[in-house]
């Protein structure tokens, strides 16, 4: 086949045949939709940890990856970037032929696997950002799908911000269960762009949008090499890893983190790198057979199935391919009739038959989309996400939970909290006043540790028995800004301790607190961790951060609370949510007002400390 | 009843202790108990003076402290009921483990070293005076507070009492320090007072006297009698101090029953290295 010739789409490294591009195109068009998933995740790439899965080993055989590894530009090369123009972009990569170009030598390929093998061992994954930029759908709303990697989608009525993420459990700290939205739809029906258009329109700001895209199977070196020759069907439900679709799914669903493979359409196989997702109060799951496993139907909350007429799919198909990524009439009718139809006709269109919503003319269709919204609002704010004020009215025994750790009341201690608790106080006194507090309770949090038992030997030559902490990981998590100050405290009673940060601040509307940012260091659950905040009010910013940590399997008595003063209901709520989590405080105030501040308390503990504070004063 | 190393460990400082204040009253609260046999003698009293309130998982560490030590560890309050401990949780254990060890480097050395101080320090200015007092939170509410009095100074005994000087600092930026230099004599050992140097109304002021090791007590009785010449009163200085001696401890308790002493431990071997170590002139 591979002499067979030019005209190839050079999106793939291998596929010299000219007739038979049908992979090619699976690929391109996959990748278009592909191309959205990073958007309403952007927010969550801060919390990439990058962590890295190795999938190359498991997938001996396929020899573009070598091509993008040995050639200098294979990074370049790599992406299947519909802006990009592929002449720039191919001709590092060794066996590739560019348009109008003649196919390679015949050598080239067999050479490549060969060469692939030995590599393997020292294969990185090919670093390929795949910047596949926002799809391939035309839908002319570009002006939203283009985003760059900045968290923020660009609504009609708003901006909303996909990586500010409310609370996604409850007052107990159970999970709320997520909302999930499944788009099927026939290859370039739209789905994109109906997917896109729902999350502008709901008002809710922490989605997450997962592409069936991502699941393509790792193929057999022989299935591998039907793709080269374009004979493999990307259309076809065994092109699709299900069961990793179901289990991903399903753990998003329970809120925990997931690693969603990234699928390299020119190496057929996954990448090292994995996407981390988290859970979130609305996930999306799109792709043109997303309802044909049972089981992942009744995974689905909704679904939407984007109803497109095939002609106008043909066309878009046709002026997609064409237009944008230099291929032949020839090619993309082949392709079209051999798999692509079929497929629709076989498995799609019968799909059908499981959606709650039909959308004709895709995402054109604004009263529909419209609609879909106004349902998925209706279903969250049932499910009640309103987390803060219900913390703050939530009754509580007298007794305090035996996971509390007050630091005595001693004179100091008093004599501290009077410094900074007097609003006359000023700022450096204030700072060096908290400070004192802060390495008080950072002490006690230390005697919570784990110790074991030791005997030293003395330069008085008498062994002694003592103790030492029994796990050198250790890492401070502050809660921002507030909890940055005591990070210093921690650092300086721990040595080489670690510092891991979480934003999350209240959203002003709503009362709510929001997750934006996160950073911990990558083996986090194998840590003991002292969260940090300097005030806990309802607990709604700790139990926020308490249950990210959770959800990176941190086990719960890991981790110990600190702050420097708490209040009765915070104590509570977060001892009955999270029952095995150390809280160590230096004093519990009775009581929140209205504004959610503690009283008597401190006020606002980080702009009174960072010097912040608005210049009038309540 | 306690097991023999126990029994041991116990009955040593009471056998050692010619008369003491609290012998007499311990044998009666354990009527069964002979005074050899004396256990562990009244854990409540001691906690109930160190720290008002032991948490649960506090006492763990706090028994294990106690283990194994032939030093009177236990019977810290036969010293009468001035001297008190820190309270003795692992953490603190840890940091003496740390102190102790031989193998320690340098660097941890004065890490771990600034860090015990720094709890000495702070639980030694729990036993300054204070009084009540109200303010006003920046939500607008009353909170009862107290303010500490002012009229307090530092005196450290050169040299390793300077070490102790920076923990001090740290929590009271503009406290006084004064100084004394006490050396022993070469040849006979006895203590000579070479250099003092105090605020000039020290007289009037409670004095947290600083000097972290005590294996005789000897250099802190010749600097407490430097104090009284300078009408220091008794009553008025707090000794923080980090490691004693059972030894050091009944002489100081016995020359100045009036003088508050303040340790993380009582132990019967010293480690006679720390300025040196802390220091850097090992």
């Amino acid at each position: 086949m591979s002499g067979k010739f030019n005209f190839d789409p050079p999106s793939s490294a291998s596929s010299d045949s000219g007739d038979e591009n049908d992979a090619l195109h699976m690929a391109a068009d996959h990748s278009a939709s592909d191309g959205e998933c990073p958007a309403p995740n952007q927010g969550r790439d801060v919390q990439d940890h990058e962590l890295e899965i190795c999938t190359a080993t498991r997938n001996p055989g396929s020899p573009q990856l070598n091509n993008a590894d040995s050639s200098g530009s294979g990074e370049e090369a790599m992406p299947v970037d519909d802006e990009q123009t592929f002449e720039d972009a191919l001709p590092a990569t060794e066996g590739v032929s560019t348009p109008g170009h003649m196919s390679p030598t015949p050598h080239s390929k067999p050479a490549t696997p060969l060469k692939q093998q030995g590599l393997l061992g020292q294969v990185r994954s090919p670093r390929t950002r795949r910047q596949r930029t926002s799809s391939t759908s035309l839908s002319g709303t570009n002006s939203t799908t283009c985003r760059s990697r900045e968290p923020i989608l660009r609504g009609k009525r708003q901006a909303i911000y996909t990586s500010g993420r409310p609370p996604w459990y409850d007052a107990q700290g159970q999970m709320v269960e997520p909302f999930v939205i499944g788009v099927c739809g026939g290859s370039a029906s739209g789905k994109t762009t109906v997917a896109q258009k729902i999350i502008e329109e709901l008002d809710v700001q922490w989605v997450t949008l997962l592409s069936l895209d991502s699941f393509y199977k790792i193929l057999s070196p022989k299935q591998h090499e039907e793709a080269e020759r374009n004979e493999y069907n990307f259309d076809h439900p065994d092109a699709f890893d299900f069961e990793l679709v179901i289990k991903t799914l399903k753990r998003l669903k329970e809120g925990k983190k997931v690693e969603v493979p990234i699928y390299n359409f020119l190496t057929h196989r996954r990448e090292a790198k994995t996407k981390t997702m988290y859970g979130a109060n609305v996930i999306i799951f799109e792709g043109i057979l997303a309802f044909y496993s049972p089981e992942l139907v009744k995974l689905l909350d909704m679904k939407v199935f984007v109803e497109t007429d095939s002609d106008e799919r043909l066309v878009r198909r046709l002026t997609r391919d064409i237009s944008r990524r230099g291929r032949d009439l020839d090619g993309v009718l082949k392709q079209y009739f051999k798999f692509v139809k079929p497929a629709f006709d076989y498995y799609i269109a019968p799909s059908m038959v499981h959606a709650d919503i039909i959308v004709p003319r895709g995402g054109e269709n604004e009263v529909a989309i419209n609609l879909i919204a106004q349902n998925v609002m209706t279903q969250l704010t049932q499910r009640g996400f309103k987390l803060r004020e219900k913390l703050a009215h939530v009754n509580f025994s007298e007794a305090r939970p035996c996971s509390l750790h007050l630091l005595p009341s001693t004179p100091q201690v008093r004599g501290l909290h009077t410094f900074i608790r007097n609003k006359e106080t000023p700022r450096d006194e204030f700072i060096f006043y908290s400070k004192r507090l802060i390495r008080l309770v950072i002490e006690h949090a230390l005697t919570l540790l784990p110790f074991r038992d030791v005997c030293v030997d003395t330069p008085q030559g008498v062994p002694y028995t003592g103790k030492r902490i029994a796990t050198e990981r250790l890492c401070g998590v502050s809660i921002l800004r507030a909890g940055e100050t005591m990070e210093g405290a921690l650092c300086d009673v721990l040595k080489d301790v670690r510092i891991g940060k979480i934003l999350i601040q209240t959203n002003q509307e709503t009362g709510e607190p929001e997750l934006y940012y996160l950073r911990l260091p990558k083996d986090i659950k194998d840590y003991q961790l002292f969260v940090m905040d300097a005030t806990v009010a309802t607990g709604a910013a700790a139990m926020m951060a308490i249950k990210v940590l959770l959800d990176h399997d941190v086990p719960e008595d890991n981790i110990s609370l600190c702050s420097l003063l708490m209040t009765e209901q915070g104590v509570h709520n977060i001892a009955y949510a999270f029952p095995k989590v150390k809280i160590v405080t230096t004093a519990i105030d009775p009581s929140v007002n209205d504004k959610f501040y503690i009283v008597p308390g401190i006020g606002n503990f980080g702009d009174r400390y960072f010097g912040t504070e608005p210049s009038e004063e309540d | 009843m306690g097991t023999m190393s126990e029994v041991v460990g116990v009955v040593a400082p009471f056998d050692k202790r010619p008369s003491s204040p609290a012998a007499s009253p311990s044998p009666s609260k354990t009527p069964k108990a002979s005074p050899l046999a004396q256990p562990l003698p009244t854990e409540q009293p001691p906690s109930d003076r160190i720290r008002p309130n032991i948490e649960p998982q506090n006492k763990e560490g706090a028994v294990s402290a106690e283990d194994g030590e032939d030093s009177g560890h236990g019977s810290v309050e036969s010293y009468g009921p001035h001297l008190r401990l820190i309270t003795a949780n692992r953490q603190v254990k840890e940091l003496q483990t740390i102190l102790r060890d031989k193998n320690t480097s340098r660097s941890d050395f004065k890490f771990y070293a600034d860090r015990l101080i720094r709890l000495v320090i702070e639980e030694g200015l729990n036993q300054l005076p204070y009084g009540e007092c109200t303010i006003v939170t920046p939500t607008g509410c009353q909170y009862q507070g107290l303010q500490f009095t002012k009229g307090n100074c530092g005196v450290s005994i050169v040299r390793s009492g300077e070490a102790m000087e920076h923990g001090l600092r740290l929590c009271c930026r503009s406290i006084r320090i004064g100084k004394i230099l006490v050396e022993s004599d070469a040849d006979t050992h006895e203590a000579r007072v070479v250099y003092a140097k105090f605020p000039d109304d020290i007289s009037q002021r409670k004095v947290l006297l600083m000097y972290p090791i005590m294996s005789s007590g000897n250099t802190v009785v010749k600097s407490m009698r430097v104090l009284k010449e300078h009408e220091v009163e008794e009553h008025n200085v707090i000794l923080l101090n980090l490691f004693s001696t059972p030894s050091a401890a009944r002489t100081l308790t016995t020359a100045f029953p009036q003088m508050r002493i303040l340790t993380s431990e009582v132990h019967a071997v010293a480690p006679n290295h720390f300025g040196q170590k802390y220091f850097g002139t090992d």
